[in-house]
């Protein structure tokens, strides 16, 4: 009967105090690494919406320029974005480029 | 506890009921990873055969507690996408933004390599100028 004790206590002992003390164990460590916080998120969240917002300005740009000038050749192809970004729908429709849009960048580049 | 989240959180696991059959736990899980639901479901069928009332426990447990999807959690398939990624590794949905940003990094730098080299048009302006 002294065996069975001892082995109901290590029992006893193994699961009121190991059995919880591996799960905090791993719960804390998990918690550490692998879940992202509040502020992660939210930066997670703004992250996308500059990128988003880059790429659609982006486009507009390289629509004005390649109105301006036909043999533009943009630097990446369009509808490739890593986020998975969308061409928008209707081009704008703009005039041409005035030429004072050009005479502060003339005048900076025209100085030695 | 979860900190107060001023609009939803996107990266706690909510039941998708409006998309589920039951309770909309296996949904819940598609929408959270981005597998396609039919897997848990399958998943969820073999193990209430191989495990009895177990697994069927689990399912009831989890749907008492797990709060209900928002309705208007993503505004677009894209984001749904996107926050599929960052649930699944924050790590890769950071290098991809990095990608991103360095692709418009790109387009700028050959906008700007077209205004100040390859423009006949800047040129005569500059001519004009003097």
């Amino acid at each position: 009967m002294e065996s069975n004790d001892v082995v109901g206590l290590i029992a006893v002992i193994s699961l009121f105090i190991g059995l919880p003390w591996l799960i905090m164990h791993y719960r804390t460590k998990w918690k550490a690494m692998g879940t992202i916080t509040h502020d992660d998120e939210a930066m997670f969240e703004e992250l996308y919406r500059l990128a988003r917002r880059l790429n659609e300005r982006m486009d507009t740009v390289e629509r004005l320029v390649a109105k301006d000038d036909p043999h533009f050749r943009p630097g990446v192809a369009h509808g490739d974005h890593a986020l998975g970004g969308q061409e928008p729908a209707d081009p704008l429709v703009h005039q041409p480029a005035s030429p004072t849009r050009f005479t502060s960048l003339a005048a900076h580049r025209s100085q030695p | 506890m979860t900190p107060y989240a001023p609009h939803p959180a996107h990266t706690r696991f909510y039941r998708d009921k409006a998309n589920g059959k039951i309770m909309g736990v296996c949904a819940g899980l598609a929408d959270y990873t981005g597998v396609d639901v039919l897997w848990f479901r399958i998943g969820a069928i073999i193990a209430a055969s191989v495990t009895g009332g177990g697994i069927i426990l689990a399912y009831v447990l989890v749907g008492f507690f797990a709060a209900k999807k928002p309705p208007h959690l993503y505004a677009s398939p894209d984001e749904q996408r996107y926050w599929q990624g960052v649930r699944q590794s924050p790590r890769r949905t950071t290098r991809e933004i990095r990608a991103s940003f360095r692709e418009i990094d790109r387009r700028l730098a050959a906008v700007e390599a077209h205004y100040v080299s390859a423009n006949p048009r800047l040129a005569d302006e500059i001519e004009a100028l003097r």
